[in-house]
């Protein structure tokens, strides 16, 4: 039976939904990874981005610094690095959780040292990109308004959490969507050691049913609509949180 | 005469080689009303980042209500509440509604409960009459009615004195009546402020002292019948010469003919 490769796309296509289970809890670990590198990556880059635009002769050329050489590099490297430094380090805990869902046994992990490294590397990598949509929205909110909260008695620091940010964040929303866009597709770096996401449960798909364009197809479809409905989802927020003028 | 609200003493600035402030010493007293003007570049606004201390002179001393800001122990963000500032490009803070550009100061620096800060706003907002427009961002207000919210804004934190920085040089010719209404009211009602304008009708009809600022020295001051009648300095009658000839008031430029066509 393995030797023979079916020509009929919808057979093709029924065999590989026979292991939706896989797909799924690789598209669960996915999104998983994506959600906490995208949150991690913003509160990082955004403090990033403050450090970079008001941080002064010494801590701003830092933040450049480290904003450079990771958008210089490729992530993989930084991926091994951090796998290299981190594994042994992170120990063998596990958490996960079991459950029986339409009749098939699945286990979704959360945690283990694979993971958190691969999170680590997503939000590292992520910060770095997401801190320069930050800044660049920083710099389009005009030095008066900062000016004008210090007259008003704030000090820098609340004039640029009370004034400055709430404008920059609602400007940088359409430029930061690529970045909300482009992550998902990131993530597939995490199947090269071995964290089962949706890239991973594919090539396992496509090793046991030797299907391997038709399920690399499914992904691909999986993540046309994924994207899409993040895309639309940040048009949605934009308009809600917009300001006239703004 | 009333204890000063701010006192300055011999104050020097420059930036790299150029020297933009040299020496300047005057005070204000309370309910006073004084008036800086003279030509582009003289130093009018950078006295006035400097008083705030947005940019520190490099020489001299500056007292708001006998407080000396030069000093390294003063608490500058506490002493720039006691000095509002109205700016030419009225810096409205562009998120914010025209009530909450008002009460934002009033909640995050002086720590008003929301209500107390909004009726607090709602009041300011009534001294230059704007209650109607509290909603309204400031992108859908005309030039006018963002820098009377300024005022407003500036009015609510109760400061000892206002300074204001060209408030009407950005503003379409028709708008600027509604502010200068506004800055005349409340002088009237006994604000203390440091208008730098070439307003010279607004400063004949409040201010105390006039003025006069060029290449970064006090070239002349007085009081507006001063200035208006009896100008001494050359400079002082070249620049008011200018200032009429924009406001359409100086005949001798116009050609007798065209006079006789305007008739």
């Amino acid at each position: 039976m393995i030797f023979q490769t079916s020509s009929n796309p919808i057979e093709d296509f029924l065999t590989i939904l026979n292991s939706w289970d896989q797909i799924f809890s690789g598209f669960v670990m996915t999104m998983w990874l994506y959600a906490w590198a995208l949150l991690i990556g913003f509160v990082i880059g955004l403090m990033l981005a403050i450090l970079r635009q008001y941080g002064g002769r010494i801590i701003s050329p830092i933040a450049t610094g480290y904003i450079e050489i990771v958008r210089g590099t490729p992530m993989l490297v930084q991926l091994w690095l951090i796998y290299s430094l981190l594994l042994n380090p992170l120990g063998r805990g596990i958490w996960y959780t079991s459950f029986v869902f339409f009749g098939r046994d699945i286990t979704l992990v959360f945690l283990n040292a694979r993971i958190i490294i691969c999170i680590l590397t997503l939000s590292l990598n992520s910060s770095a990109y997401q801190a320069e949509y930050i800044r660049g929205a920083i710099l389009s909110v005009s030095t008066g308004q900062l000016t004008a909260a210090q007259s008003l008695g704030m000090s820098k620091i609340a004039g640029i959490r009370h004034i400055v940010l709430p404008q920059a964040l609602r400007r940088v929303i359409p430029s930061w969507s690529n970045e909300a866009a482009y992550l998902p597709k990131y993530t597939v770096i995490v199947s090269i050691i071995g964290v089962a996401d949706i890239f991973n449960q594919a090539k396992n798909i496509g090793f046991q049913t030797l299907l391997y364009l038709p399920v690399y197809t499914f992904v691909a479809i999986i993540f046309l609509i994924t994207i899409t409905l993040i895309s639309k989802a940040l048009d949605v927020i934009h308009k809600r949180t917009a300001r006239p003028g703004l | 005469m009333n204890k000063p609200v701010l006192r300055l003493v011999d104050i020097w600035k420059s930036y790299e080689d150029l020297e933009v402030l040299k020496g300047i010493s005057f005070e204000v007293a309370e309910k006073q009303v004084k008036v800086v003007f003279g030509p582009s570049g003289s130093g009018k606004s950078t006295l006035l980042r400097c008083i705030n201390m947005l940019d520190p002179p490099d020489k001299g001393e500056i007292y708001i209500s006998g407080q000396s800001l030069m000093e390294p122990s003063v608490k500058l963000n506490k002493m720039r509440v006691k000095i509002g500032i109205v700016f030419q490009h009225f810096n409205l803070f562009a998120h914010l509604k025209a009530i909450d550009n008002v009460s934002i100061g009033l909640r995050k620096v002086k720590g008003f409960s929301k209500e107390e800060a909004h009726s607090k706003a709602l009041d300011a907002l009534m001294r230059v009459k704007l209650v109607e427009w509290a909603d309204h961002y400031p992108a859908q207000l005309s030039g006018g009615q963002q820098q009377r919210v300024g005022i407003a804004r500036a009015l609510a934190m109760e400061p000892d004195l206002i300074l204001f920085d060209e408030p009407t040089s950005a503003l379409d010719p028709e708008l600027i009546g509604e502010v200068l209404q506004v800055m005349l009211d409340i002088a009237k009602a006994g604000t203390t402020m440091l208008v730098v304008t070439h307003e010279m009708g607004f400063a004949r009809a409040v201010a105390s002292e006039m003025i006069f600022l060029d290449e970064g020295v006090i070239v002349e001051r007085g009081t507006p019948n001063h200035f208006f009648e009896s100008p001494k300095s050359e400079r002082v009658k070249h620049f008011l010469r200018q200032i009429d000839v924009l406001y359409g008031r100086h005949e001798e430029l116009l050609e007798p003919s065209d006079r006789e066509v305007n008739k």
